[in-house]
């Protein structure tokens, strides 16, 4: 589409400001199921969102067909969403920032340029790796799946700015059945360098943890030490990480309103997003408004430090952009808990009688953003005395998001990140409440 | 016409040339509008055009799939070449012939939603936040979102099918908090379906779901913790449905069943559910949430006998998965939009009524849970394993419905709770959702009368019962 004349038309029309936001995505999609190519899938997709002020308010369309023809049509569109809106907020197009950083590594031509055919062997080879590693594992599917995406932002104020990332992910589930039990595991690597997928290391744990759960059984309800594996945290912190959100704050949507600079968490818990962490396909130098992105700590030593925000909320709050302004949200781009001192080992060393939770399942709806309080169905393993022991599943644990991160006592020195795009470490909780029989 | 027949056919016939059995084309187009109110104020009005081509190869299992929304034949025509390079076999020359376009006819709609003003829709969702907000001062805030989707969708194949269809939905959310003392809880009702504005006209009350959302808000604000351990759960009617959709549901869908990762496999005509549970998936129901003409593969929608009586009587089965199984296709392929490849998913899913009445259950009832509206929730369906919340929960006591609880989780087993259902309604009815799995997030519609399962896990955070 002529950007050019999209602009001119818009202005014509009344509109005092417009912005469009353009992303184009190529992606490569490869799944092996029982050592066959089970999914083959290649796309190449555009999609292009347009802001306008009318009236001081703004309209926004999104398009995926970039055809001239539809100019007319998308700013009638924007005038008559500008129309209805009578949203105290401001509507602001931005002029852009003097600086914004440049992040090395984040498109990695090695990645892009392999053969196909390559990475099709390596999601056979990790099927050949499932299965040689235990004769348990009755059923295995493995994935291999890499995006490359490129933004651009041009507005009517002058700004024009470009971003090109690659990322892929490799990884894989298997299902492992004894003659009383049949359980799955899942896990993935997160990388944009072919080196960085170690998969051999990968198959092993996913294998054995996988047999491990077999016979996995709820425990006695009750009160119990917990330490939540990185998975399971991230998984959690998904569900939560929208309290951020300084507009979820002043629309009271978030638990946080009012909790600036108080402890929502032990001194244990620093969390920061990270626009600038490699291997992410989220990383960003700057994000939908054209806003320069920064690295940032929401919760130093258990202080909350800073909400999330967009032009709009921190305008609202007489504070600069975090540059966290995406599409119609505002959001962290790449949350990560900093690693603490302990090992995972000695995590486990402290349990006197706890649970180490691997997996939690059904976040989207068993965690309360508003009131922070969760329910989740967990499975993981027994820990009595610093020693793993039986596998446990159908078991709920449930709390509070605040009251638990107050009670984290240890945090693991090493870091995953995880499919939710959220790196953690393992953590240590004093005590959970956990309904099992 | 999304694209002409000669280009669909030549596609086709690309796809084909290195020894694909199977070749299809799935064209789509779908403008949708959505506003967004928080607060009584219109905050967001998003108009959204999507177009895209979707080309799907198979040869015996082994299938692929790609995706564009460049409209350029020459562009449509090389991603058929790159997918059919999946292919090795020695090049062959075949022409596919489409016969005439079938249009789809069922689910008309009177008013579409494209005819309808912003303002109108507007006017009505400042209705339902007035009627929220002002259902009781605890109610803080209330946001209402509203969304209307027309999707025009083509769909071609080498075996010469050749179809298309209109499919119009409209959904309106009415989200309410109420607060006190700085607790917050949430309150949140849904309406939606398959047909135009006159589902809003004419069938439902906007003012009184939104006071049921607030009602939801106010009731959990007062309520206790729920008490965990193993109860008996009573489960009420429409969106109660969804503990089907996703204990037992999803692991009936060929997506799991064909890779023999379900609990389900090799368990048609044996006795899987107590003998009064009957369940059913419709994809034909008229104008319903999740009914359409076709399936994503260009094949009618039909209704599925899924349990009759207890006994397990079909899986739901898609196309190519078909091939893999024993089993016919069942027109349950379905996908989000042309960004992902059909499979079997559920329509329209319910239990059947069975005998007793809502009194009936509640009186037998020593010591429960009414789950009188449940939240989402999600299934493992390699091994059955799911959860779901509680969104409106009550403590039954001597067959008498008695305090109000908040925090409620059920978690379980999907193969074993149907096992466990001693009890079921005479009092059917439907709810909404959107359901998300390997082929993207769509429109299913869950349903039940009130059921009763022996015994169930409750999460919550009160110490044990």
């Amino acid at each position: 589409m002529n950007i050019d004349k999209l602009f001119k038309v818009a202005l014509e029309r009344g509109l005092s400001d417009v912005q469009v936001f353009l992303s184009n995505s190529n992606e490569l999609s490869i799944e092996v199921f029982e050592g066959e190519l089970d999914k083959y899938e290649i796309s190449d997709t555009s999609s292009l969102v347009v802001r306008g002020v009318y009236n001081g308010k703004m309209g926004s369309y999104v398009t995926e067909i970039m055809d001239d023809s539809l100019i007319d049509e998308i700013v009638e569109h924007l005038i008559a969403n500008a129309k209805v809106i009578d949203s105290l907020d401001d509507a602001i197009i931005y002029e852009g920032d003097k600086n914004y950083v440049t992040v090395e590594g984040l498109y990695n031509e090695e990645l892009a340029n392999t053969e196909v055919s390559k990475k099709i062997e390596m999601a056979k080879n990790l099927d050949k790796l499932f299965h040689e590693g235990s004769p348990l594992v009755s059923i295995a599917q493995t994935m291999y799946q890499e995006s490359s995406k490129t933004v651009m932002i041009q507005n009517t104020k002058g700004l024009k700015l470009f971003n090109k990332v690659n990322s892929a992910y490799f990884g894989g589930d298997v299902i492992v059945k004894d003659d009383k039990d049949q359980r799955t595991n899942f896990d993935i690597i997160i990388a944009n360098e072919m080196s960085d997928f170690e998969y051999e290391k990968l198959a092993k744990e996913i294998v054995e943890d996988a047999v491990k759960q077999l016979g996995a059984t709820p425990v006695p309800s009750g009160e119990y030490e917990i330490v939540f594996g990185p998975i399971a945290l991230a998984t959690l912190l998904s569900a939560f990480q929208n309290i951020f959100s300084a507009d979820a704050v002043h629309k009271g949507f978030s638990l946080l309103k009012g909790k600036l600079n108080e402890e929502v968490g032990s001194d244990k818990v620093t969390l920061v997003d990270d626009p600038f962490l490699k291997k992410s396909s989220s990383s960003r130098s700057f994000d939908d408004e054209g806003v320069a992105t920064k690295y940032k700590e929401l919760i130093s030593k258990g202080v909350l430090k800073t909400y999330l925000h967009n032009l709009v909320t921190a305008k609202k709050d007489g504070v600069e952009s975090t540059g966290n302004g995406f599409g119609t949200a505002v959001s962290a781009i790449n949350l990560v808990m900093l690693p603490g001192e302990s090992t995972k080992q000695e995590l486990i060393d402290s349990v006197k009688n706890g649970i180490f939770i691997k997996e939690v399942q059904g976040a989207h709806a068993g965690a309360n953003p508003v009131s922070g309080d969760f329910s989740l169905q967990a499975s993981g393993f027994v820990v009595k005395d610093g020693i793993i022991g039986a596998p446990v599943a159908l078991i709920t644990v449930a709390g509070n998001i605040i009251s638990m991160l107050k009670d984290v006592v240890m945090v693991s020195n090493e870091l995953k990140m995880t499919y939710y795009g959220i790196t953690c470490p393992s953590i240590k909780v004093k005590s959970m409440s956990v309904s099992g029989k | 016409m999304l694209l002409k027949k000669e280009l669909i056919e030549s596609i086709l016939d690309t796809g084909l040339a290195t020894g694909a059995d199977f070749s299809e084309v799935f064209i789509e187009e779908k403008n949708a509008e959505s506003i967004q109110m928080i607060g009584g104020r219109v905050e967001k009005v998003t108009g959204t055009k999507v177009f895209g081509v979707g080309v799907r190869l198979a040869l015996g299992n082994q299938s692929v799939y790609g995706y564009t929304n460049n409209q350029n034949p020459e562009v449509l025509l090389k991603l058929a070449k790159d997918l059919s390079a999946s292919f090795s076999n020695d090049t062959l020359t075949k022409r596919v012939s489409l016969s005439e376009l079938e249009v789809g006819k069922k689910h008309q709609v009177k008013i579409n939603p494209k005819e309808v003003s912003l303002e109108t829709k507007v006017s009505m969702m400042k209705k339902a936040n007035q009627a929220a907000k002002e259902y009781d001062e605890v109610i803080q805030q209330v946001s209402v979102r509203l969304t209307d989707n027309v999707q025009e969708v083509l769909i071609a194949n080498s075996e010469g099918r050749f179809v298309t269809e209109n499919r119009v939905r409209t959904i309106l959310y009415v989200q309410a908090i109420a607060g006190k003392d700085g607790i917050m809880q949430t309150g949140m009702e849904s309406l939606g379906s398959g047909k135009g504005y006159e589902y809003y006209n004419e069938d439902v009350d906007v003012v009184e779901t939104a006071k049921s959302a607030a009602r939801i808000a106010k009731k959990m604000l007062f309520a206790e913790e729920c008490p965990s351990g193993n109860y008996p759960v009573i489960i009420n009617n429409k969106f109660g449905g969804v503990i089907f959709h996703e204990a037992c549901g999803h692991s009936l869908e060929a997506t799991s069943v064909a890779k023999n990762a379900s609990v389900f496999c090799g368990k048609l005509n044996t006795q899987v559910a107590t003998p009064i549970v009957t369940a059913i998936d419709d994809g034909t129901i008229e104008n319903g949430w999740g009914s359409a003409n076709f399936d994503d593969e260009g094949y009618p929608q039909q209704r599925r006998v899924l349990i009759e009586k207890g006994i397990l009587k079909s899986y739901m089965v898609d196309k190519l998965n078909s091939r893999r199984m024993d089993h016919q296709p069942t027109g349950s392929s379905r996908r989000e939009s042309y960004k992902f490849a059909p499979t079997s998913r559920m329509s329209n899913t319910f239990i059947d009524n069975g005998d007793s009445t809502f009194d009936e259950i509640i009186e037998a009832t020593e010591y429960g849970l009414y789950a009188a509206k449940l939240g989402g929730g999600s299934v493992n369906p390699g091994n059955g394993d799911f959860n779901f919340t509680v969104m409106e929960g009550y403590i039954v006591r001597d067959g008498k419905i008695c305090e109000p609880v908040r925090g409620a989780s059920l978690v379980g087993n999907g193969a074993e709770i149907l096992h466990k259902i001693d009890m079921v309604g005479n009092n059917l009815d439907r709810g909404r959702g959107m359901c998300g799995s390997v082929s993207g997030s769509i429109p299913a519609d869950v349903g039940q009368p009130t059921l009763r399962v022996s015994s169930i896990t409750v999460g919550g955070k009160k110490g044990a019962k």
